[in-house]
Parts: C-alpha cells; structure tokens; sequence
C-alpha cells in the first residue's frame, strides 16, 4: 500500500499545486450540463427523461478531457519515465494514479450533479443514484488512465484518447445511462442495468491492472 | 515443436504462394460465389433478389470477426515476443477486418431499406458491428500516427487491440439487452432452415471471402514490413552521412 499512497498522495498534490487542468475539466463539465440543459429546452417541453444521458456524456466527456490533461505535465517533465525507474511495481504506480484521478473527478461529478439538481429540478443525491455515479466512474476512469499514461509519445494523443476510448466505453454508457433513468424513476428496475455497470466496471479494472505494467515496459 | 514456429512455419509456406496460388483461388472463388449468388442461387420468395447481398454479408460479417481476432493474437506475440513482424500482422489484418467491415455494414444497410424499410437502426447486431468498426479504426489511427518502426506505439497499439477484442462480448451482451430486428441464426444450428442450394453457395461464399481476406492480409503485411525495412535503411543511410 506504500507506493499506492505516495503516488497519490503526489498526483493529489501535483492536481492541487497546478489546478489549471482540472479547472478546465470542470469548467467543460459545467459549460457542457449547461449548454445542454439551455438547447433541450428550447426543443422539448419536458428535459427530464433526458438527464440521464446529459450527465453521462458530460461526465464520460469530461473524465477523457481531465485524464489527457493531468498526464500532460507528466509528459513534458519526463517525470512518468523517472517514476518507471523507481523500485515499485508498475501496479502500484497505477493504482496510485487511478485514485487520484477517481478522486478528482468525482468532486467534479458532485459538482456537477448539484448544478443538474438545480437546473433540472429532480433530485438526485440519493444513495443510489451516488452508488451508480461511484461505480460508473472506477468503470471509466480506470481505462482512461490507462490510455492517456500509454501514448506518451504520440503525436496528437490529446485528440486521440476520445478517440480510443469513447467506443469501448458504450457498455458502460448504456449501463449507467439506464440505471440512472431507472433510479430517477423514468423506467423500473436497475438491477439489470447495475449488472451490466458491474461487470463492466470489474471488467476494466482488471484489465487495467493486469496490461499496465505490460504497455509501459520500456 | 512449438506455437510460434509452427505458426511461422505455415506462415513462411502462405508466404511463398502469396503470387502463385492465392492469386488464381481468389480469383476462382469470387468467380464461383458471384455467378453462384446471382444465377444458381434459387430467389428468396419474401424478400425476393436482394436476398442474395447475404451471400456476401453473411460471410464478410463472419471473417471479419476472424480477421479481429488475429489482431489480438498477434497483439499478444508482439507484446511476448517483441518482434515487429507481429506488428505487420496486426496492422495488415486490422485493415482487412475495417475493410471488411465496412462492406458489412454497407451491403446491411442496402438489404435493410427494402427488408425493414429502414437503412440503419440501432438494432443489437448493427450497433455492435458499428462500435468494432469505430475501435478498429481507432486502432488503425493509433498505429499510424507513430512510424513503422516506433516500437513504443506498437506496444500501445497492441495493448489497445487486445482491450478491444476483449470488450467484443461485452459490447455484444450489453447491446443485445435492446430489442432486436435480427433474424434469429437460421445457418448456425445443428438443423439449418436454409435450403440446400442457399446453403451451397454460401458455403462458396464463406470460401471466397476466407481465401481473399486471407490473401490481402499477407500483402498488406508485406508492404507494412517493406514500410519497416525502409524505415531501417533510411535511419541506417542518415546514420552514417552524420558519421
């Protein structure tokens, strides 16, 4: 667990010292709920049966955009290649990091929700609206945090990342999308839904872990 | 003798007949499945002549899935072997599945307006095939913004690939739980309620496509291991103008 938390500890730190990257994620993540909610509105009478989707697409948007940005800086140091060195196992780098990164965006994802409780009037802080978001974000950000510290030397990785990761990420979008439907009550039943976050999230996770240390043998 | 020789063994032998025995097969083959699906072939008494685009879209649909999953095996030698050959293999049947994919979702598409009266809906099947197309694309894009020989982007690319293969049935699972338009499988039971002569020529046509997917998957390797070796001398060449 050492190395876990000092690599969190410093991503935490690194994220706070230079909040402009994050800042920028939560800034899009906002203008994006916002601009949704005012374009909706101007077409349909009723946007509530489509939060579900305005908030999963803003989050998975928002979770790629955040997780290209804060590898950035790691890039452009060299310090991802000096921390490779370092006499732990890759794992527990990644681990480290995918915990930062889950920290940080579900701060932007509370934030969030509280802005689409506002605008959309529905509530959504209940404890299983919380559970799906919590779920749905390991599920997402463990791949994104594999992919952005993979192509560190590729040209043009910051449009790219969308690019790859947004297609393996639709059962994950269907999941929770349903679920979050169902557990606003715009359709019955999560369990299905919340099977398929499930699996998902074990799935990616695993995954993850298991080819990290494999992508960024030098 | 092990996996990999013998894998490169068969490879080696392909290798030697990529302009002599392919080239005539291939030919015959596409011959046979095309006078086969538009003469020999009986009409389809409900959906009438453009039942016949199944004799193509059946077996595009099936190789394609092949051609994805010899990316993903030769993902995992190149990750295991650290050999740049496996990198071509990849790419080169990375290529034909996108190609093949696309004239899947393609000739769906005609079949579909006169049979469902719609071109395209996110049906089971058709989202699935549409989500590999865009992670094989995507595939194909990370390979090549990296140079042939850039051994890094190789392994991205790999790691990426076997992401991708992997996620195929969960993809698959989740977009299933939607309501489908598909057929139920009428060719993939031990009982098939296909009739005879259908099933003859889409046998030929599973044939031609195995035996042209197979064929362009050797050239296209071929040219992305030129592409490699040109990369070599050409570092090599400025290597010792510096010197």
């Amino acid at each position: 667990m050492g190395p876990v938390l000092t690599v969190l500890r410093k991503d935490l730190l690194l994220a706070w010292r230079n909040r402009s990257g994050w800042a920028s994620a939560a800034a899009f993540a906002t203008i994006a709920v916002l601009t949704y909610s005012f374009a909706f509105d101007l077409a349909t009478g009723d946007v509530r049966p489509l939060l579900p989707g305005v908030l999963w697409t803003t989050f998975l948007f928002a979770g790629v955009f955040a997780a290209g940005q804060s590898f950035q800086d790691e890039v452009e140091d060299g310090t991802f290649d000096a921390m490779l060195v370092a006499p732990v196992p890759a794992t527990a780098i990644f681990a480290g990091k995918l915990a930062a990164n889950l920290i940080a965006l579900l701060i932007i994802e509370f934030a969030q929700l509280l802005l689409a409780t506002i605008l959309f009037d529905v509530g959504l802080f209940t404890p299983e609206l919380l559970g799906i978001v919590v779920i749905g974000t390991v599920g997402y950000v463990s791949l994104t945090t594999l992919l952005s510290t993979m192509g560190g030397h590729v040209r043009g990785r910051s449009v790219l990342l969308p690019v790859l990761v947004l297609p393996l990420l639709v059962p994950l979008l269907i999941g929770a999308v349903r679920a979050t439907g169902a557990a606003l009550g715009l359709e019955s039943g999560t369990a299905p839904w919340m099977l398929l976050l499930g699996v998902f999230t074990l799935w990616s996770t695993l995954a993850s872990v298991l080819l990290f240390p494999v992508a960024v043998e030098r | 003798m092990n996996l990999s020789s013998l894998v490169g063994t068969v490879l080696a032998r392909a290798d030697q007949w990529r302009w002599t025995v392919m080239p005539p097969l291939v030919g015959v083959a596409m011959m046979a499945m095309i006078v086969g699906a538009l003469v020999a072939a009986p009409r389809e008494i409900v959906q009438g002549e453009v039942q016949r685009l199944m004799y193509i879209h059946v077996p595009s649909a099936v190789i394609m899935y092949a051609a994805f999953f010899v990316t993903a095996f030769s993902s995992v030698m190149l990750l295991w072997k650290r050999d740049m050959r496996w990198d071509a293999i990849a790419r080169a049947s990375a290529t034909v599945g996108v190609f093949l994919c696309a004239m899947v979702l393609l000739s769906g598409a005609i079949w579909g307006k006169p049979t469902w009266g719609v071109y395209w809906s996110w049906d089971a099947r058709l989202t699935s095939t549409l989500i590999l197309f865009l992670i094989y694309t995507a595939y194909l894009l990370a390979r090549s913004v990296a140079g042939p020989l850039d051994e890094q982007a190789a392994r991205y690319a790999a790691v990426f690939a076997i992401i991708g293969v992997v996620d195929i049935p969960i993809i698959q699972m989740s977009v299933r739980w939607w309501r489908t338009l598909h057929p139920q499988p009428t060719v993939f039971t031990p009982d098939p309620a296909l009739p005879n002569e259908m099933l003859l020529v889409l046998l030929i046509g599973f044939v031609a496509v195995f035996a042209l997917a197979a064929w362009l998957i050797m050239l296209q390797s071929d040219t992305e291991r030129a592409s490699q070796r040109v990369t070599a001398l050409r570092a090599e060449v400025d290597h010792r103008e510096m010197a």
